[in-house]
């Protein structure tokens, strides 16, 4: 495939994902596609399987996919291969930390990757900076509050530079402050090339600039809605293309699509 | 018997340096390491495999090996002393009565408690571990060292416990060891043998420095958990 035409594919595209825990349909999606560079914040009611959706894209649950497509190349997402839980990256809601310390706990992903010493301690302390958690580096891990702990996560998954953020309601339960330390990290991250998808509540994420709202009900994708403000606006036009066609052209909250 | 008494003579036959009590716990505790060294790394990737995996037969096997963590020491004992007699299957190597069978011996008896307290570690560790490897790209053995890394509170009390329990077995010693002086007497079978004959000051001895061992075990192991109940 050429490059051009490798830009013009869906980072991820999957036709159909049905997932039922017995005779319950948590998940029936069709046509989920997601670009490169699009920021998606996925809402829904608990328990309308936006989790699960996440989960199953990361390869940590099983489901019934139907032709998924990863940049142009199908992928199998049930024998999830090596190469693509490089390109993807699942932080819990909850995300849990080794019991080790900050540093290592970064450096982790780094460390399986085989990348060298001298690289991996760059970027580590690249990735302390970026999420404001220098003055914790002495600190026991067990010891850190939620929202720190949210931030350390960010900063293991974006160390590793991969092209698709799978967030899990990163602010949920989340005091004021380390909510908003945690949503300039996810605006961050929102900048870079890959795609985020963010399994949310919060209002505050929903209206960053650029966001796609996919808004799952019944296991379905009920409503997809532009943002007020397509992404980039201001100094990057070709910002909503990259968002991929029929999402991010509207301006104005509604819905412009019904699956 | 004066107790009294007893316990004195028994503190003295112990720091004068008595060269055949010595040689005794030597043995104890050569034997004891020895086993515990094989049996370990086997029995922790077997309790991990049986813990994340799901295949037929695990349950199978799991109360298999809850019924060989009550079998009495004397029965397996027993069951090598067919084994490695002359007319058994593996008479031919000559390893009744020596130390080689008794490290065995100590390795089938540490073998399910090891198995048993890995799986029960293991099981009880957060998923998230699992998941938080996976993600970030982990092999299996990486998780699997991630994991029981995690966990490590639970295997050090396996290993503790399964060192208790062979440090202290007489059963399996004494029928595949056979007791000989200076060669395959242990701390229990001597504890027993010089009970049998009256002389209590060197059981007592013995027993001073057996019950010291489950002590340092115990102690240690409540040191670290207590390290790792902060967490």
């Amino acid at each position: 495939m050429n490059e051009a035409k490798a830009r013009d594919e869906p980072l991820l595209a999957i036709e159909a994902i049905r997932k039922r825990f017995g005779a319950r349909t948590v998940l029936d999606l069709a046509g989920l596609s997601l670009h490169a560079g699009g920021s998606y914040a996925l809402t829904g009611d608990n328990g309308a399987g936006k989790t699960t959706l996440l989960r199953v894209i990361a390869g940590l649950e099983t489901a019934e996919v139907e032709r998924a497509r990863y940049r142009g190349r199908d992928v199998d997402l049930l024998g999830y291969p090596d190469w693509l839980r490089r390109e993807v990256i699942y932080v819990h809601q909850h995300p849990y930390l080794f019991s080790t310390n900050i540093r290592d706990n970064i450096s982790y992903g780094l460390k399986v990757r085989g990348t060298a010493r001298r690289e991996r301690q760059r970027l580590v302390d690249e990735a302390i900076r970026w999420a404001r958690v220098e003055h914790l580096l002495d600190s026991p891990v067990r010891k850190l509050s939620a929202g720190e702990k949210q931030r350390v996560a960010l900063a293991r998954a974006r160390v590793l530079q991969p092209r698709l953020f799978l967030l899990d309601e990163p602010t949920a339960n989340l005091d004021r402050e380390s909510r908003q330390q945690t949503i300039s990290l996810i605006r961050d991250l929102c900048d870079v090339d890959g795609a985020v998808l963010i399994a949310c509540h919060d209002p505050e994420i929903i209206q960053l600039p650029g966001m796609l709202r996919l808004h799952l009900h019944g296991g379905r994708i009920e409503h997809r809605w532009s943002p007020l403000s397509p992404r980039r606006q201001q100094g990057d036009s070709a910002a909503s293309d990259e968002a991929g066609p029929g999402l991010a052209q509207g301006l104005h909250w509604q819905p412009v699509a019904n699956d | 018997m004066d107790l009294l008494e007893t316990t004195r003579q028994a503190f003295v036959l112990l720091f004068s340096g008595d060269p055949d009590l010595w040689a005794i716990i030597f043995v104890s505790i050569k034997v004891s390491l020895t086993a515990m060294l094989i049996a370990t790394p086997w029995a922790i990737a077997i309790g991990y495999l049986l813990a994340v995996s799901s295949f037929r037969g695990r349950t199978l096997l799991i109360q298999l090996n809850q019924g060989l963590l009550a079998s009495p020491t004397v029965v397996i004992g027993l069951v090598l002393y067919l084994l490695l007699s002359r007319q058994g299957v593996f008479g031919s190597l000559h390893l009744l009565f020596t130390r080689q069978a008794m490290v065995i011996g100590q390795v089938i008896i540490a073998l399910p408690v090891l198995v048993a307290f890995t799986l029960s570690a293991v099981q009880s560790a957060d998923p998230r571990v699992h998941e938080t490897t996976l993600s970030l790209g982990a092999s299996r053995v990486k998780t699997a060292l991630t994991t029981l890394s995690e966990v490590r509170f639970g295997v050090m009390a396996a290993v503790f416990s399964a060192f208790g329990r062979v440090v202290s077995e007489i059963g399996c010693s004494l029928m595949v060891g056979g007791n000989i002086a200076g060669f395959t007497r242990n701390i229990p079978t001597a504890i027993a043998l010089e009970t049998s004959k009256g002389e209590f000051a060197e059981g007592v001895a013995l027993g001073f420095v057996l019950l010291a061992l489950a002590l340092v075990v115990n102690f240690s192991l409540a040191f670290l958990q207590g390290e790792g109940g902060l967490r």
